[in-house]
């Protein structure tokens, strides 16, 4: 039973004493007010209704919005304006043809891409690709009918005046340029109504060794993906976010990146005209055919997302897709790792071109260290960034990783741990032996810190830096941050120059850290670094870096000749060695090379390795090996303050002896004859802009902020209870004592 | 089993509660508006060279730019980095992504309750002014709007024009925050009125240049 209680509301009757002719009045004014109070009563009810139908009907609102955004879809895929102002067009990519031949280290593909203009008229397409970061582009061919034409390697602007000229006078004529390392653009002009183009770009690449395995990627969503006709398949593609498929988004390329196009400039996708299609499943279908030539007996051979037909013939394994064909909707991977005994230790390719010999070293250091040799003790300064914009979920993570780093640390190990915003506070004021008590106190040190405050990361940074020279521990320097800071050139200075014998690690914490500054500070600090975008990855990543940082390494890594030569080395200054990661120099010599010892310092001792480099077979490829490493090193130089100019004609007179596109070379392909009559019309196609192509080309920024505020539901909320309040508070007034009334009346 | 309602149960459970949700709701839109009115004087520190003009002593950011939107009356002070603390008083810049006018992606994020409630009434080809400590207005125009998924929105990378992404929360109209949609409006940087814009100063000083060696020559050939 709900028994109200009146009594704080019997003064009224108590006034009716005193003025005797009191009655409960239901006048105008209390019937009114009721009914106010009622329907307020109701309003209240309703916004509360309406709060926890909001809340319940959070999840399911994404098929709401897929409804609006139904008509609006746009396709991936190159698109051609028309006369007709809203109609376009698409260029479809009819057949990707991609071959590989993998010897040794190197891989050579080369991308065949078959174009077809099906508008009827005279068009001039450009596309934007990715491919994989190291990939060095030599040969452009274009193919019409019987003829081919091929590209030449020019100074950027040049090859650009050669291509503009052709397209003016009606040549064929076809514009490879780098935009990024991993990202380029194909332009071709002159395409008659009806034509059909064949495109072959090649490129070589250095496989990925480590841990024992050999991968090879090629970044499928280098096609357009083009989906004719069927918009529902194609749309729950687009669109879908299902959770359970978020492993495979790093894989599938952009029909899982989320994107939904609102307006886009394609208004009506009715209106764009269906190209011919050969069938509904074949669409931008692709094909791969890979020759694979390790010389190394195989343990595992397997392709990470896609089946495929293995045979062997000789020394050759020739690999293709079970299907013969997929859409281009995931990237192609296939990794191999030889049998234990035979796991490569050391490997050298050469290849003489003209006076100049090329030489391409891989060594493995060998790795029993970490088994029976004396681990390595080490002495690590965490450094934590735990300024205002750390607050929230970015301390949560970094406080996580924090702790799991103490618990991994060893009895012999000493640590300390340094903490900045405004000012710059630390634990000890030396590093302290990995004691229980110490860690104890190290884990309610981080427990207690509290994100506030502004981000005066040069002390810190100075802080952990300068340490005396212990020749006995290996200094490292574990430094998570969100990186918001401008300061970036003083801080890569401050890094250079304390750096020493320690080494720098960076996690980057939070939703968006400043990767560009993280990743640079891990170069300078000859570290590397770590990105932890979710808590839930926090476990995994720092498991990764700490048995990285563990295991023994290897420093100082020098290279001598025995022999009286003049040789050109990239990279310059060799980096440090983990457990699993092998040593891979370019070597350019004027004289054949018989002998080179590597030396290094691992766990404390020297290290000295042979290697006889007397070899007679020759591999293809490594000169452009070499260059493209030279290339690489010399853009990285900028960073450091070289010159510009200087690079930008270092790097052009390299790219045009090796025939190499890069930042200042493009390729530049153009038909002799001219096709297109002058006096007739020639159509730009336009690219949408922000056109999912696929991850490579992409930047992601990571996570994107909490974007809504609290404010609405707080004042809802405070006002439905203020509502209630006032309604349950005059209801009260009103209900006078039952058998007063019935006196009264 | 008796409960009684009385009086002070309801100024505490409905009254104070209620009073202090209010509060907070009014705090925070508040702060929004005020923290934009502190800026401006900031903005006018950082257009004067001190590029790290802090609004307030203890604040962890500074305007970086300033956005304007002529058509819709909106005119926000920008700040660096897009931490919950710094949306709160303004729209933040990204540290990751490239400055507002420069080439590549830009990412400027706010609350869709406050400083970006006005993204839902953008349109393709409205103009988006931004202004920089080092440049002048970059026009933008608004080129299209998404709908995506938090976690794996991606730019295309583009770096031979500059981009600007405004984003949000979507949907607007929802109550509870922290939903995993976001709304981002794009625009382009319009490369001819940019281009111009940007490069005079340095015709001018080309032209000064110009003149400086040809008064060396007259000198040289004077002597």
């Amino acid at each position: 039973m709900l028994f109200i209680n009146t009594h704080f509301l019997k003064r009224r009757p108590r006034r009716e004493y005193l003025h005797d002719n009191y009655r409960p009045r239901k006048s105008h004014f209390f019937i009114w007010s009721k009914r106010i109070i009622i329907t307020l009563l109701l309003i209240t009810l309703g916004l509360l209704l309406m709060l926890l139908g909001n809340l319940a009907y959070g999840g399911t609102r994404t098929t709401e919005f897929q409804n609006i955004e139904f008509n609006k879809l746009s396709q991936g895929s190159m698109l051609i304006k028309t006369n007709t102002s809203g109609i376009y067009q698409q260029v479809p990519l009819r057949q990707t043809d991609v071959d590989m031949h993998v010897t040794g280290m190197i891989v050579r593909s080369s991308i065949k891409q078959q174009f077809e203009n099906t508008s009827d008229s005279w068009i001039e397409a450009e596309y934007v690709f990715p491919l994989p970061e190291n990939a060095a582009v030599d040969h452009l061919r274009i193919r019409i009918g019987e003829r081919l034409i091929e590209g030449r390697i020019k100074e950027k602007l040049e090859a650009k005046r050669t291509y503009e000229k052709a397209k003016r006078e009606g040549r064929k004529a076809a514009l490879v340029e780098q935009q990024h390392p991993n990202l380029f653009t194909n332009t071709l002009a002159n395409i008659a109504p009806g034509e059909s183009i064949i495109v072959e770009l090649e490129y070589q690449q250095v496989l990925h060794y480590e841990q024992g395995n050999f991968s090879l990627r090629f970044p499928m969503a280098i096609t357009p993906r083009y989906i004719p006709g069927n918009i529902p398949q194609q749309f729950t593609l687009l669109s879908s976010n299902d959770t359970s498929e978020k492993d495979m988004a790093e894989t599938i390329s952009f029909s899982q990146t989320g994107w939904v196009h609102h307006t886009n400039p394609v208004q009506d996708a009715a209106q764009i005209t269906p190209p011919v299609q050969s069938g509904p499943n074949k669409v931008n279908p692709v094909s791969i055919n890979l020759k694979l030539n390790t010389g190394l007996p195989l343990e595992k051979l397997f392709s990470r997302y896609h089946n495929i037909v293995k045979q062997q013939a000789n020394d050759v394994i020739n690999i293709s897709l079970a299907n013969g064909v997929t859409p281009s909707d995931r990237d192609f991977e296939l990794v191999w790792t030889p049998q234990v005994k035979h796991a490569p230790k050391a490997a050298v390719f050469s290849e003489k071109i003209n006076h100049d010999y090329f030489q391409m070293l891989m060594l493995t250091p060998p790795n029993d260290g970490a088994h029976n040799g004396q681990p390595l003790a080490r002495e690590i300064s965490y450094i934590i960034d735990t300024s205002g914009s750390m607050h929230g979920v970015s301390m949560t993570q970094a406080k996580q990783s924090l702790l799991m780093a103490l618990d991994r640390l060893r009895l012999h190990d000493k640590f300390n741990i340094i903490q900045f915003n405004s000012i710059t506070d630390q634990l000890f004021s030396h590093s302290q032996i990995a004691s229980f008590e110490n860690i104890l106190i190290a884990k309610q040190y981080i427990n207690r810190l509290k994100a506030e405050g502004g981000t005066e990361m040069a002390p810190a940074l100075k802080l952990a830096l300068n340490k005396p020279a212990d020749t006995h521990y290996v200094h490292q320097v574990i430094f998570l941050t969100d990186g918001s800071v401008g300061n970036e050139s003083a801080l890569f200075d401050i890094i250079h120059k304390n750096l020493g014998k320690s080494r720098l690690f960076t996690i980057g914490i939070g939703s968006a850290p400043n990767s560009y500054f993280m990743r640079k500070a891990a170069q300078f600090g000859r570290g590397s670094f770590t990105y932890i975008s979710d808590v839930n990855e926090v476990n995994n990543k720092m498991t990764s870096l700490f048995s990285k940082l563990e295991s023994p390494l290897m420093t100082d890594i020098k290279l001598h000749f025995n022999q009286n030569v003049v040789t050109e080395i990239w990279p310059e200054r060799l980096p440090d060695l983990y457990n699993g990661e092998p040593v891979i120099l370019a070597i350019k010599s004027d004289k054949p090379l018989q002998e080179i010892s590597l030396t290094g310092t691992r766990a404390l001792s020297p290290w000295s390795a042979k290697l006889n480099l007397k070899t007679d077979n020759t591999s293809k490829g490594i000169g452009i090996f070499w260059a493209r490493k030279k290339i690489a090193a010399l853009m990285d130089s900028i960073h450091d303050g070289a010159n510009k100019e200087k690079v930008r004609t270092d790097i052009i007179d390299v790219a045009l002896t090796h025939h190499l596109v890069s930042k200042y070379t493009s390729l530049v392909a153009v038909d002799k004859t001219p096709s297109r009559p002058v006096d007739t019309g020639l159509d730009k196609t336009r690219m949408p802009v922000n056109l999912p192509y696929g991850q490579n080309a992409y930047k992601s920024f990571g996570r994107l902020p909490q974007t809504a505020s609290s404010a609405e539901l707080n004042l809802l909320f405070g006002f439905s209870l203020l509502m209630l309040g006032l309604a349950l508070a005059v209801l009260l007034r009103q209900a006078v004592p039952p058998q007063d009334t019935t006196e009264q009346s | 089993m008796h409960f009684k309602i009385t009086k002070p149960y309801i100024v505490i459970f409905l009254f104070i509660p209620g009073c202090w949700f209010i509060g907070q709701g009014l705090y925070i839109e508040s702060k929004a508006i005020v923290a934009q009115q502190l800026l401006e004087h900031a903005w006018k520190n950082v257009k004067a060279g001190d590029t790290r003009s802090k609004p307030w002593p203890w604040a962890d950011t500074w305007p970086i730019a300033r956005l304007t939107v002529p058509r819709l009356n909106i005119d926000l002070i920008v700040l660096a980095g897009d931490s919950g603390r710094t949306l709160a008083f303004g729209p933040g810049h990204n540290f990751a992504s490239s400055t507002p006018g420069k080439k590549g992606n830009s990412l400027i994020s706010a609350h869709r309750d406050t400083h970006f409630n006005f993204l839902q009434y953008l349109q393709p080809g409205d103009n988006i002014f931004i202004e920089t400590a080092q440049s002048e207005n970059t026009i933008y125009k608004v080129t299209s709007s998404k709908i995506v998924n938090m976690d794996n929105a991606r730019f295309i990378d583009d770096q031979s024009s500059s981009y600007v992404h405004l984003v949000t929360c979507y949907p607007f109209d929802s109550i509870i925050p922290g939903g995993s949609q976001r709304f981002i409006v794009s625009a382009r940087a319009q490369s001819k009125l940019g281009y111009t814009h940007l490069h005079k100063p340095f015709i001018k000083k080309s032209l000064e240049n110009a003149n400086f060696i040809k008064s060396i020559l007259n000198h040289k050939v004077a002597f």
